[in-house]
């Protein structure tokens, strides 16, 4: 049973620290008005400055080796500094994917050169990524991809269509789930391999899909013939698929599964404070509980990653409840506002309530759906 | 986990297992020699004080420590008051009282006490298995002043509750009952925080159990030609419960590695919360995948999920600790929410 446990990993007096440091590095940059808290700011608020930003202070890549323009510090490290970002709100969509999972994949299964022309951009925040996995008719069921990578004498023409890339339209890279063999008849996870796209090239077309709020964070790129160089392919021929599985336990396991929304909760319970008081205790209790226990499940993730585990079940059991929590969340204020009707919350806090309310459906969509989850879960309880 | 406890566990494992059926939670609630048997064998191997200090023969260990080994008790439903005894006598060890030989349980509530002389009176609630001990410890206040108190007499006016619960309990009507020993609570004891502990660890034993049990059942019973566990509906039901129980857990081993139990007032509050609200589901999910056979006395479901159900509610249920960690943030911090969760 030890897929379920979580050991408890105390934060040391240097983490405490560098937390002290980011949140003031934040508190200044909201005293110059150089962001506007926003929810779900991993996926919507994109600002290349504060990411350039970020990086300049050592914070983007930070667990990368020295070599690469990285700092090597640890997961734990990293996974403070993103605690304090999210919980603020802050714009950190541009560099997201490329910190959280495309760097560390390079690192992983990349050659020499590719780790030395892309990561060091990366950690200077100037290299962003989007994810290549889902496409129109592949979604849950990835392995079914039908983006053919086919090799030629100089490299490879990629063609297919890839779908849900949040920024794809402001990233320099996308890594893409590709067939390169047919799937055999025993195991379709093979023949899929996994290439590093310059979305610069010719005969990219990226689209943007408004989703249902009506902004654009989400796209569908169209590779029409694409030549790659020989170098695109990351990793392995053939071995996309459990490159893949290895990435989206990264994907999965962070902090962003349950403080997507924390500054709504902040900024209500700031305002509320003193009705909560009266009439609130129990609710604030019930959040405080089912977060603290999250942020250190989260956090003992963060620990098995650093030695070099595979907590790709972890994963799943903190987005499964990470993403419940969310919506629970969201749900318990607005029953709130029996107390003090909706139309009386100052306008920021109606405005990021709202945004709650039309983001929450995607938290249990994106990075696995929870019915993909849970079967992860079902197949490490050996019931499938 | 210390090479210690890792011995006294496989120990612990290995007897009880050699010893518990489901026979023997029949009649659990009558004066049961099979039940006696057991437990002689668990005290052989010094159970029942491994959290007493060695002036009283105890192991020394410290109590968050033994944690997992009440957990895994548990988890093989020894209908005995083994995590009632551990604790009873670490305070009464702590409160320099001499831990009696054998089973001993505790009150969670004590009523009306009052004390002339070395003669008590008053009422206690719902004890546990005064069927197998004749020996209580209570906490009271006297004079302002919280006491730990410690009673034998084979001849004490019990009520027996209904049978609601699976371990018995009993109403106790305290009446010019003579008391062997009474002190001075030890400040560093905290009767309710350690009882919501001890009930969280037992829960998290029990779930385990719980769990094991829907896999086992899922995997064999056949309906619609195949196996329950090949329903998606039914896989989906029971990751729902591993969810839960590894929440509970992780809330547990933050309370196992504390050094100073009394200083995690807030740790306790959150593990009592997320056990209980894991209880909850997984007596729902667990009862719902078994169908009717869980539902009947001779299959052993049912004697976990109401233990659950008893457990859930002793210490202070999860609205009353959800009332509690609330309040200390809203009104005893003058912090804001993401300072006060990373404190």
């Amino acid at each position: 049973m030890s897929k379920f446990n979580f050991p408890f990993i105390s934060e040391t007096k240097e983490l405490s620290n560098l937390r002290k440091e980011v949140r003031k590095f934040i508190s200044e940059a909201l005293i110059n008005k150089e962001f506007e808290p926003a929810a779900d700011g991993w996926v919507f608020s994109a600002n290349p400055n504060f990411s350039k930003k970020l990086g300049s202070k050592g914070w983007l890549g930070m667990s990368f080796p020295k070599k690469y323009g990285g700092n090597e510090k640890t997961t734990l490290e990293r996974y403070i500094v993103t605690e304090e970002l999210l919980a603020s709100g802050a714009p950190v969509a541009a560099h997201w994917i490329a910190d959280r999972q495309s760097g560390s994949q390079i690192l992983r299964y990349g050659t020499e050169e590719q780790k030395q022309s892309i990561i060091p951009k990366i950690t200077s925040g100037e290299c962003f990524f989007a994810i290549g996995m889902s496409e129109p008719d592949s979604g849950s069921d990835l392995a079914s991809v039908k983006t053919k990578a086919t090799k030629t004498d100089d490299g490879w023409i990629l063609e297919g269509r890839k779908i849900w890339s949040t920024g794809a339209h402001l990233s320099n890279y996308m890594i893409v789930l590709a067939r390169t063999s047919p799937a055999s008849e025993k195991n379709r996870h093979e023949g899929l391999s996994q290439f590093l796209v310059d979305l610069s090239l010719p005969n990219i077309g990226i689209k943007g899909i408004p989703d249902m709020s009506g902004q654009r964070h989400f796209n569908e790129t169209l590779f029409d013939k694409v030549k790659l160089p020989k170098d695109a392919l990351l990793g392995r021929e053939g071995k996309g698929w459990e490159q893949v599985v290895g990435e989206l336990a990264l994907e999965r396991s962070g902090p962003e599964r349950f403080l997507s929304h924390f500054c709504l909760l902040e900024n209500f319970i700031n305002q509320f404070r003193h009705v909560l008081v009266k009439s609130g205790s129990q609710l604030i209790g019930r959040l405080i509980a089912e977060l603290q226990t999250l942020r250190r499940m989260s956090f003992s993730v963060a620990s098995m990653l650093q030695n070099g585990e595979s907590p790709e079940t972890q994963a799943a059991f903190v987005k499964e409840l990470g993403n419940r929590f969310e919506k629970m969340m969201i749900e318990s204020l607005r029953e709130f506002s029996n107390i003090i009707p909706l139309y009386e919350w100052p306008k920021q806090l109606q405005n990021l309530f709202e945004d709650a309310t039309l983001r929450i459906p995607s938290n249990s969509l994106r990075g696995g759906t929870t019915e993909i989850m849970r079967g992860i879960i079902a197949r490490q309880l050996g019931l499938r | 986990m210390n090479e210690e406890i890792q011995i006294i566990l496989e120990t612990t494992e290995k007897v009880l297992q050699k010893n518990i059926n489901h026979q023997l939670r029949q009649n659990i609630d009558q004066k049961n020699d099979d039940l006696i048997n057991v437990w002689n064998e668990v005290e052989e191997i010094g159970l029942p004080k491994i959290v007493v200090k060695e002036k009283f023969d105890g192991f020394n260990l410290e109590f968050a420590s033994v944690l997992p080994i009440i957990q895994l008790s548990n988890s093989l439903g020894a209908p005995i008051p083994l995590s009632e005894t551990i604790l009873c006598n670490y305070i009464l060890s702590e409160c320099d009282i001499n831990p009696p030989e054998g089973m001993i349980t505790f009150a969670n509530v004590a009523k009306n006490i009052k004390i002339s002389g070395n003669e008590l009176s008053g009422e206690l609630i719902s004890v546990p298995y005064l069927n197998l001990t004749d020996k209580i410890m209570f906490i009271t206040k006297i004079d302002g002043v919280e006491k730990v108190v410690f009673l034998q007499n084979s001849n004490l006016d019990i009520e027996q509750k209904k049978n609601f619960l699976a371990e018995p309990r009993f109403n106790v009507n305290l009446k010019n009952n003579n008391i062997i020993e009474i002190k001075t609570l030890n400040p560093k004891i905290n009767f309710n925080y350690l009882g919501a502990i001890l009930r969280s660890a037992q829960m998290i034993g029990s779930m385990e159990k719980i769990l094991n049990l829907s896999i086992d059942y899922c995997s064999q019973r056949k309906q619609f030609g195949r196996p329950l566990s090949k329903f998606q509906a039914i896989q989906h039901q029971i990751s729902e419960m591993a969810v839960e129980l590894s929440a509970s857990s992780a809330a547990l081993s933050t309370i196992a590695s504390s050094e100073d139990l009394s200083k995690n007032i807030y740790d306790i509050a959150i593990l009592k919360i997320r056990t209980g609200i894991a209880a909850g589901k997984i007596i729902a999910i667990s009862h719902q995948v078994h169908g009717a056979i869980g539902f009947t006395k001779e299959y052993e479901l049912a004697y976990f999920t109401k233990n659950l159900n008893s457990w859930r509610n002793d210490f202070g249920n999860e609205s009353y600790w959800e009332e509690f960690l609330g309040k200390d943030f809203l009104e005893n911090s003058n912090k804001n929410l993401w300072e006060y969760l990373t404190y």
